[in-house]
């Protein structure tokens, strides 16, 4: 009982990774979408081809984990549940390849995106931001905004947050969230500059 | 051969199209998701139905954009945003998939449901237990989102469940209440509704305070 109650541990945990792949992967899309981020587009489709080994290994180690009989039905169920992470993986690709195209996304897609009920915005770190110097750990803006940190653009580059990332000035931090975190992540970043 | 209903042409428009598909689309996962875990029918026969209606707003921004393109080069950039109104459509779709696990009576591992409420740290079910601060609160009351970056999904009360409820919706002794958002916020509300705690960690008007 003990062995089959690891067993299942370990493939919620990768199910939980399927899942929030493909939802970072949303996000990550409507950001590329309204900053007009190739980087941004590109680190989605990085992240489609991660999602495709990871739904792999998931439905492995789900077909081999030697369920019984009248199991079945329900590890039926939980392989949907992967197909359907894999299926919103896809649709985000597919947002982020309009940005990939090379046109300017249609005006009106910003405005969607910035007046959703969960958006996506950007903070530029000034020099007097409480955040500089800080690790992403050490900075807690989850805790203190509520907004998920999805990217760090630095030099004209994309980061991955890391929790032993470092926050330096010039850093541009793309985050999702509700829009009342946005201006409280965007005061953080930028103390002096009022919205 | 499935009827499908004739759909009236309305003028709404795109953004406003767009902005609800985004919405919904988000907000049809996170109920699948729940419905699939928690094993609740109903709430999955509800997101077939919003499915439904999503479909229905993909039709007319499609409409729109046709209307829309005035030359090849505007009809380049409508495309962009006819893609991404299909993506959402295909997100729900997807929650439509996740949805239909239950209402077949395929159903996931009992078991499964149980460690994934422990690991998952973006979804909660409580259920409002006597004396709970939140009870007779309106929801805009609770500032949920400013003060713990969370926002209740749903509501289920007398075996109905209330989807995406208005700011204006009372809470109610019993009341089970799905909820999503920030992890650490998560947990202090399901401790509030449960009862288990009696004060809020932050204020909400120091936290605005604090902002200024």
């Amino acid at each position: 009982m003990k062995k089959n109650q690891e067993v299942f541990e370990e493939i919620v945990q990768r199910f939980v990774e399927l899942k929030n792949t493909s939802e970072l992967m949303i996000d990550l899309a409507y950001s590329s979408l309204m900053l007009n981020s190739a980087e941004l587009a590109e680190e989605v489709q990085h992240l489609e081809e991660h999602m495709d080994e990871l739904h792999t290994e998931f439905e492995l180690l789900a077909l081999t984990s030697n369920f019984k009989k009248e199991e079945a039905s329900g590890f039926l169920g939980l392989i949907r549940l992967g197909v359907a992470t894999e299926k919103i993986a896809d649709a985000a690709a597919e947002m982020a390849e309009v940005v990939l195209r090379g046109i300017e996304p249609h005006p009106v897609l910003k405005i969607a995106i910035r007046e959703a009920e969960e958006t996506v915005t950007q903070a530029y770190v000034t020099n007097n931001s409480p955040l500089v110097d800080k690790t992403l750990k050490e900075a807690r803006v989850h805790e203190d905004t509520g907004m998920w940190i999805l990217a760090i653009r630095r030099n004209n580059k994309s980061l991955r947050p890391k929790p032993y990332t470092k926050i330096l000035p010039g850093d541009v931090i793309i985050a999702s969230g509700y829009s009342e975190g946005a201006s409280d992540l965007r005061k953080l970043a930028s103390p002096e500059k009022m919205e | 051969m499935r009827q499908l209903e004739k759909i009236e042409y309305k003028p709404i428009p795109v953004s406003e199209l767009l902005l609800e598909l985004k919405n919904l689309s988000e907000l049809m996962i996170d109920l699948a998701y729940s419905a699939a875990l928690f094993n609740d029918k109903e709430l999955a026969e509800d997101v077939l139905e919003l499915e439904s209606h999503i479909d229905y707003m993909t039709y007319l921004l499609d409409i729109e954009i046709m209307i829309a393109a005035r030359d090849a080069k505007d009809a380049e950039t409508l495309i962009g945003v006819s893609t991404v109104a299909s993506a959402a459509d295909k997100i729900s779709d997807a929650a439509a998939d996740i949805a239909a696990i239950v209402t077949r009576k395929i159903g996931i591992h009992p078991i499964i449901g149980e460690i994934f409420e422990k690991v998952e740290e973006r979804l909660m079910k409580a259920t409002v237990k006597k004396d709970s601060i939140i009870i007779g609160k309106e929801i805009v009351e609770l500032d949920l989102a400013a003060r713990i970056g969370v926002d209740i999904i749903a509501i289920r009360r007398n075996k109905d469940w209330i989807l995406d409820p208005n700011e204006t919706e009372k809470i109610f002794l019993g009341d089970t209440l799905i909820t999503r958002g920030a992890p650490l916020g998560i947990k202090e509300f399901k401790n509030l509704a449960e009862a288990k705690i009696k004060k809020w960690s932050t204020k909400s008007d120091e936290k605005k305070s604090r902002s200024v």
